[in-house]
């Protein structure tokens, strides 16, 4: 079980996150769900060692994975940023490669480059994979990312709004993926998202975050409900079950929580919500 | 699924042979341009005689082949290498396709260092106090724009612009120099500005030899890291690297390998910004080929410009800077319109 | 043949000199009927200025040397900021208000002088500081006073200016005695002894249309640069080492020899280039004949010294009884008012004089 308990974050004085507490068992999927600058992806950067936190604790079954070795974590624990630059790109392949770095010093072993391979095959990437990584579309982006934090052989996946930027099929086949790793190789994953339905659809459990505090945790369907999402997102909205599933309709901005929150700006949120 | 999986292999397996090619190849062009340096210039010795006077003394040949053709062309090898190899070190660790020692106030240092070294001990026999000198300033330059990014949380735009800052203040000091320093003083500062390799004998060249190359081996070791530090810091430390310790140490390797370039040469520019670009216009940014690749390049560049400028107005001696900049700016600008890879 | 020619040559040049100082004169007596003067600086031009000149700012150690030599420092009210390197040989003339380099004169400095003049080298500094004087009425008279051929001419043009025509006529007839002497036991030379004469910078030699070359010409020797079309051209050691000169000299560009005790300074210079690898392949570093000198004695109004070095390293038999010091004195004391001392050039002259 990856666990952190009572992570406080603080940058230049300001409260950014506050007595979280979030955990993922092996083969779970949890979404950290939350409006923007509740702290999700400050969350994950925190859990995976990339920010230390000013108070708090990780631990990686059972161990203390704050004072691990950098390149111990990266063995147990990968994390999938939510973007990235690409001013020196390299190759696909050699992109991909590089989630093997962990476990060599500078020359692949005939495994690493077969486990590229594979997963290239998989991912249906053949096609690209001598391309340099500045001349793929962003979904063929997100895709070759997966498969680097894929390739690093971690128990534990953290992924930072995996589906940011893909159009539906991709979305679709992304979060497919990563349920499928969960589900067939027993591999837990904590992911920020954005979409309530996609959370809802492929998690076991949700943590809604708001203002850098744990609003509420459950089910999807103890999360996903009309009040909390007024009293978290600001908008009216009806949640219904279709074909088994959790589904959010978003009506309008709620008027009391505009007056409540003047920084809150509702025509962004009226705008992300309609788009679900 | 197995075919698949050949053909990914086979491609991949191409292309690092490709990569190989092209470093073997430019290691032939490499020795070739340096043949042809050691065969041409002023004296008007031939091929003939420099074969005979590599295996046995004739007297004066010998001493021209041995003595100055030999080691220009070594220093010229070095010098290109190591303002190649510090340039895609400042690029890649910046993140900022302008970097190399020059632009980043490195070179400028070092230079003040030289030249104060040169002013407070004097000419002569003073190697290892230009040396010295060129490399404490560089450090020190690469310390303050470090220690100022990191105040500021490593950003590679406020490195560049403190890079660019302490350029001037260090080309200002130099110039502060000139104009009070006596006549002598000036003039020596004038021949360190041109950028020289006339100076250069046996002792510098083993001194220099180890300042650039002894580095090399520990920044090619790294060579994944870069690969994913270009990534982004984030990327590299979910991947199990420590971008502040990396870039720390690799920014004071690069500074060193300017020290040792610049300290008995003089000014010789530009070729730590383009070296590294041709490299990667051609065969991509993966620092394992790349580092290696820029080096032998920038070598190529600098023996073939200072082969150039002493014998194309032979026995007149067109200074190393101008030339390098002559060969190196059209084909430079024919790599950017023909480039298939955008960076920047 | 050859050298026979340029012997020939040579004398030619100086007669076209006192020519061009004969035609100066002339010119200037025409106009010097009034309160104002009419001469040609060395730039060809034609300066009007007003007599009588009572107020001088001279912009380099040449002009001021020159103006020494014509017992007009007293006229002297503002001098170059680097005159304070060279106290002992200044004297009281290092006390004048300083107006800045003599590359990059302090405009306002100059002004605030009220001079009648400013005197500096045709090149430095530019033409801005004539733009920047006329509206004050200061003239701006250019002589350079470093180029052998055109030495005479403008310290007699000098002279005329500030009504001294006796002092340049004696300056003038001591350097043209000592020009001759050397000139006509040159002319006994059967094979001019090659030369390479190194610039204050490494590696930079002097060619036609440097003063360097001149003097060395002048002296009698074959500068191995003399075909090259750059007046200071960068040259390769190996080049060097191929034309394999008789002597090397190196202009040392110190310029304070008159406060020194030993000639260490010059003997330094003299070692690094000795030591320079391959060169013990030169016939001059291979029989010990390469020499240092002062700038102070290098072009200039006292090139003639300078000259008189070098003929006696270019051929020490031909010149067993030449005694430059002995001309230096003279120049130092009479012309220059003050006593003789300092070292001027690398040690090892007695050995080659022999």
């Amino acid at each position: 079980m990856l666990e952190a308990r009572g992570i406080f974050f603080e940058y230049n004085g300001n409260k950014v996150l506050a007595a979280v507490r979030a955990s993922v068992e092996k083969g779970g999927v949890v979404s950290i769900v939350g409006p923007n600058g509740a702290g999700k992806t400050t969350l994950l950067k925190c859990i995976s060692g990339i920010l230390k936190p000013t108070l708090g604790t990780v631990h990686l079954d059972g161990r203390d994975a704050l004072g691990m070795p950098r390149r111990e974590i990266a063995k147990q624990l990968a994390y999938m940023p939510q973007s990235m630059f690409f001013r020196f790109p390299g190759t696909v392949f050699d992109t991909i490669l590089s989630g093997r770095r962990p476990y060599f010093a500078w020359r692949p072993s005939l495994k690493d480059l077969e486990k590229v391979e594979t997963i290239i095959e998989e991912m249906e990437l053949s096609e690209l994979s001598m391309r340099d990584m500045d001349q793929l579309s962003s979904g063929q982006v997100q895709k070759v990312l997966l498969a680097r934090t894929m390739i690093q052989d971690t128990r534990y996946l953290l992924l930072d709004e995996p589906n940011s930027g893909l159009d539906l099929r991709h979305q679709m086949e992304l979060l497919e993926t990563v349920a499928a790793l969960a589900k067939g190789k027993g591999i837990g994953v904590m992911m920020a998202m954005h979409d309530l339905n996609l959370a809802a659809r492929f998690s076991d459990r949700i943590i809604l975050l708001h203002h850098g505090k744990i609003f509420s945790a459950g089910v999807p369907a103890e999360i996903v409900t009309p009040a909390k999402i007024r009293d978290v997102y600001g908008v009216e909205s009806i949640v219904t079950r279709d074909n088994g599933y959790l589904n959010v309709q978003v009506l309008c901005c709620s008027g009391e929580q505009e007056l409540d929150k003047p920084g809150r700006l509702p025509n962004r949120l009226s705008a992300s919500g309609r788009k679900n | 699924m197995s075919t698949g999986v050949e053909a990914v292999f086979i491609s991949y397996e191409a292309d690092i042979k490709r990569k190989i090619f092209f470093l073997v190849s430019l290691c032939l062009v490499l020795l070739t341009v340096m043949a042809i340096g050691l065969c041409v210039g002023a004296s008007g010795i031939g091929l003939g005689t420099v074969l005979a006077s590599l295996f046995k003394d004739t007297g004066r040949s010998f001493g021209i082949i041995w003595m100055l053709r030999f080691p220009r062309i070594l220093m010229a090898v070095l010098v290109g290498f190591g303002l190649g190899v510090a340039g895609t070190i400042f690029q890649v660790v910046l993140c900022n396709p302008l970097a190399s020692p020059f632009t980043l106030g490195v070179g400028s240092a070092a230079g003040f260092g030289a030249v104060t070294a040169i002013i407070f001990l004097g000419t002569g026999s003073l190697l290892y106090g230009v040396a010295g000198g060129a490399f404490l300033f560089s450090l020190l330059s690469a310390a303050v724009m470090i220690l100022i990014a990191k105040l500021k949380k490593a950003s590679s735009e406020t490195m560049i612009l403190s890079g660019i800052a302490l350029m001037f203040l260090f080309s200002s000091l130099t110039s502060l120099f000139q104009y009070t320093g006596t006549m002598q003083q000036v003039y020596e500062i004038v021949f360190w500005f041109f950028g020289s390799l006339s100076r250069v004998g046996w002792p510098e060249i083993g001194l220099a030899a180890v300042m650039i190359l002894a580095p090399f081996p520990l920044l090619l070791r790294s060579a994944w890291d870069f690969n994913l530090l270009a990534y982004g810091d984030e990327s590299a430390m979910a991947l199990g690297v420590n971008p502040d310790r990396l870039r720390i140490w690799s920014v004071a390797a690069a500074s060193l390998i300017t020290a040792g370039c610049i300290s008995f040469t003089g000014v010789i520019g530009f070729i730590g910004l383009v070296a590294p670009h041709i490299t990667r216009m051609i065969i991509g940014n993966d620092h394992r080929f790349l580092l290696a690749g820029s080096g032998l390049v920038g070598g190529i560049i600098l023996v073939a410009a200072d082969t150039a400028g002493r014998t194309l107005w032979t026995p007149l001696v067109i200074p190393i800077g101008i030339v390098t900049s002559f060969i190196g700016v059209p084909f430079f600008v024919f790599l950017l319109m023909k480039r298939t890879r955008e960076y920047w | 043949m050859i050298d026979m020619h340029t012997i020939v040559s040579q004398k030619r040049l100086l007669h076209f000199c006192r020519m061009l100082v004969a035609m100066s004169i002339l010119l200037q007596g025409k106009t010097a009927l009034g309160t104002s003067i009419t001469v040609l600086d060395s730039m060809g031009r034609k300066i009007e200025v007003s007599l009588p000149i009572k107020r001088i700012v001279a912009l380099n150690s040449d002009v001021l040397e020159v103006l020494r030599t014509l017992k007009a420092q007293d006229l002297v009210v503002g001098v170059f900021s680097e005159i304070v390197r060279n106290r002992d040989f200044w004297g009281d003339l290092a006390q004048k208000s300083r107006v800045g380099s003599w590359r990059e004169a302090n405009i306002e400095a100059i002004v605030a002088l009220h001079p009648d003049i400013v005197v500096a080298y045709s090149r430095n500094p530019g033409p801005e500081l004539e733009k920047k004087m006329a509206p004050f009425g200061v003239k701006v008279l250019r002589l350079d006073f470093y180029k052998e051929d055109t030495l005479e001419r403008e310290v007699m043009t000098m002279g005329r200016l500030l009504g001294r025509e006796k002092e340049a006529r004696r300056f003038c007839d001591w350097h043209k005695l000592h020009l001759d002497k050397l000139i006509k036991r040159l002319g006994l030379v059967k094979k001019r002894t090659s030369v390479y004469i190194e610039n204050y910078t490494d590696y930079h030699t002097v060619a036609p249309g440097s003063g360097g070359h001149d003097m060395c010409t002048l002296a009698g020797g074959r500068n191995i640069a003399s075909g090259f079309s750059i007046p200071y051209p960068r040259v390769t050691p190996e080049w060097v080492v191929s034309q394999n000169p008789d002597v090397i000299v190196k202009a040392a560009a110190w310029g304070g020899g008159y406060s020194l005790k030993t000639p260490a300074v010059f003997n330094r210079q003299k070692e690094e280039i000795m030591k320079r690898p391959a060169w013990q392949h030169i016939a001059a570093v291979a029989y010990g004949r390469v020499h240092v000198m002062d700038s102070a004695i290098w072009t200039g109004p006292r090139a003639i010294i300078g000259m008189a070095y070098l003929a006696r390293w270019f051929y020490p038999k031909l010149f067993p009884d030449l005694d430059p010091k002995a001309w230096h004195r003279e120049y130092i004391e009479i012309f220059q008012g003050i006593s003789y001392r300092g070292v001027y050039v690398s040690s090892g002259f007695q050995e080659t004089g022999k």
